[in-house]
C-alpha cells in the first residue's frame, strides 16, 4: 500500500485471525474502549458521553481527510489534528465511532454539533499525535502480556 | 498461550462449550438410591432406567458415593451381589458444581474416565442437583445450535423482505441531491443522507461504508472543483449506481486526474484536509464500476456501480 508522508495509519493487531483465536478459546478481550482513552491519553469528553461504551481494536491517526478515506477501516478510532466540522462529516461517512483532536485543538462549536447529531464522541488529548499514538499502543501491549 | 492453538478450526461449537453452563446442560431428575440397599436392587433399578451408574445420596441429599454398571457386574462375578453396597461402592466421587461451563464437564469425564459427573450446588458443596453426561452436553448444544440458526434464518428472511420492499420504492424514485459549487459547510451532507437511506435497506455494512466514501468524494469533488452540480442515486439489479455530474468547467486531462496524488486544488481546500489528489482515485477504488466523462464545454459526467451484494435478485 503506498502512503504518503503525513500518514500514519496503524493497526494495532498484526495478525486479526490470532487475535479472533486468543478471544474464543480463553474468552478475554484485547479489545479497547472508548472511555479507556480518558484514562491512556489523559483526554477530555466534549461530547456524547453516553456513547463511550463502544470497543475497537482500530486505530487511525492521519491529518489528511482524503487519506481517512482510502485506508480507515470500520468502527474505528480516528486521531487527528484537523478540527474542521469536515473532520466530523468524514469520520461519520466512514464508520468511526470516535475522534480524539490531539494537540490540544478545540474543535469549533459546529463540528461538535454534527458529532452530537451522529452520536460521535469527541475527546480532546493535549499529547502530541505521535505520543498519542506510542501511548495507545504501549497500552495494548501491556493488556496482552497481563493476559 | 494462544498462538499454539491457531492451528485448530473454530467452530460456534468451540465457543458454545464455554459459554454453556453444566446447570443448563445437566438433567435435574437425578434417579438416585440410599446405602442400605443390594446391589442386586441397584441392578433392577439400572436396567428399568435405562441408566449405566446411579448417586448413592444420604438424607440430605448429599452424595457419600456411586455405583456404576461395571461395579455390579463385578458384584455378580465375586458372588456378593446380594450384600449390601456400603462396603463395596466407589466413594471418592468425581463430581463438578453447576455453575461451571460444559467444557470443564467434558474435561472431567475425559480426564477420570468416568461416564458420568454427578453435578453438586457449588464447589463447597455436596447437594446434589442433577447429573451430567456425554449425551446431555451434546443435547443441549444441538438445540442451543439449532435456535441460533432459527434466529439467523429469522433475520435473513425479514432483512430480504425489508431490502426488497425499500429497493423497488428506490427503483422507481432514484434519490437525486443538489450540490453547489464553493460551499464547504454543508459539503458532506449529501452523502451523509445516501448513507442513512441506504442503512434502511438491510445491506451489509461495508457495501454501505464504500457507497458512503464514493457519494461523498464525488460531492466534495462538485464541491471543490465545479460550478455546481447533482448527485444522484439509483438502484438497479442489485446494483447502486451513483451518477454525479457538474456543469463546468470540466476536466482537461482525465487520465491524469486519476493519478493518485495529482490535484489542482487550492491553499483552501488543502487547509480543510482535502486536496492530496486521492478524490478520483478512491472512487475508482471503492466502486466495482467507474466511468468518466468529461468535456470542457458541458462539464464532468461521472457514473459508479456498487453491487450491493443481496443475493436474491430484486424482480
Amino acid at each position: 500500500m503506498n502512503k504518503s508522508k503525513n500518514h500514519i495509519y496503524y493497526n494495532i493487531k498484526k495478525d486479526e485471525i490470532e487475535n479472533n483465536i486468543y478471544r474464543c478459546f480463553f474468552r478475554k478481550r484485547v479489545i479497547m474502549k472508548v472511555k479507556d482513552l480518558i484514562r491512556i491519553l489523559d483526554a477530555e469528553v466534549l461530547c456524547c458521553e453516553d456513547f463511550l461504551d463502544q470497543e475497537t481494536k482500530d486505530f487511525g491517526a492521519c491529518d489528511l481527510l482524503s487519506d481517512i478515506l482510502a485506508y480507515s477501516k470500520d468502527e474505528y478510532v480516528l486521531l487527528t489534528g484537523l478540527t474542521s466540522s469536515q473532520v466530523v462529516r468524514t469520520a461519520e461517512l466512514t464508520g468511526a465511532i470516535a475522534i480524539v483532536f490531539v494537540r490540544g485543538k478545540l474543535p469549533p462549536q459546529e463540528a461538535i454539533g454534527l458529532a452530537k447529531s451522529h452520536h460521535i464522541p469527541l475527546l480532546k488529548t493535549d499529547n502530541l499525535m505521535f505520543t498519542s499514538c506510542r501511548k495507545i499502543v504501549e497500552e495494548f501491549i501491556k493488556e496482552e502480556k497481563n493476559k | 498461550m494462544s498462538a499454539n492453538y491457531s492451528k485448530e478450526k473454530l467452530t460456534l461449537v468451540n465457543e458454545l462449550i464455554y459459554e454453556i453452563k453444566v446447570k443448563e446442560a445437566m438433567s435435574k431428575k437425578v434417579i438416585s438410591s440410599r446405602e442400605n440397599v443390594t446391589f442386586r436392587e441397584i441392578q433392577l433399578k439400572l436396567k428399568e432406567n435405562k441408566i449405566s451408574g446411579i448417586p448413592i445420596l444420604d438424607k440430605e441429599k448429599n452424595i457419600i458415593g456411586i455405583v456404576s454398571i461395571d461395579d455390579v457386574i463385578t458384584a455378580f462375578d465375586k458372588g456378593y451381589v446380594d450384600s449390601k453396597i456400603t462396603d463395596y461402592m466407589t466413594r471418592d466421587v468425581i463430581t463438578i458444581p453447576q455453575n461451571l461451563s460444559v467444557v470443564s464437564a467434558i474435561n472431567r469425564l475425559d480426564k477420570f474416565k468416568v461416564g458420568r459427573l454427578p453435578v453438586t450446588q457449588s464447589l463447597d458443596s455436596k447437594k446434589i442437583v442433577g447429573i451430567i453426561t456425554l449425551s446431555d452436553i451434546l443435547n443441549r448444544l444441538l438445540v442451543v445450535v439449532q435456535s441460533i440458526a432459527e434466529k439467523v434464518e429469522d433475520k435473513e428472511v425479514r432483512n430480504t423482505q425489508i431490502s426488497h420492499d425499500l429497493i423497488k420504492s428506490i427503483e422507481k424514485n432514484p434519490l437525486r441531491f443538489e450540490v453547489k459549487g464553493d460551499d464547504f459547510n454543508s459539503a458532506g451532507s449529501v452523502a451523509s443522507i445516501i448513507k442513512k437511506y441506504f442503512r434502511n435497506l438491510g445491506i451489509s455494512k461495508e457495501i454501505i461504508r464504500r457507497i458512503a466514501i464514493v457519494c461523498y468524494e464525488a460531492e466534495m469533488n462538485i464541491c471543490l472543483h465545479s460550478l455546481g452540480g447533482s448527485i444522484a442515486v439509483e438502484v438497479n439489479n442489485n446494483n447502486a449506481i451513483i451518477y454525479a455530474h457538474d456543469k463546468g468547467p470540466g476536466i482537461p486531462d482525465i487520465e491524469l486526474a486519476l493519478t493518485p496524488g495529482f490535484t489542482t486544488a487550492s491553499e483552501k481546500i488543502r487547509a480543510l484536509g482535502f486536496g492530496a489528489g486521492m478524490g478520483l482515485p478512491n472512487i475508482r477504488h471503492y466502486a466495482d464500476k467507474f466511468e468518466i466523462k468529461s468535456s470542457l464545454k458541458t462539464g464532468t459526467e461521472l457514473k459508479a456501480i456498487i453491487n450491493l451484494g443481496v443475493k436474491n435478485e430484486v424482480k
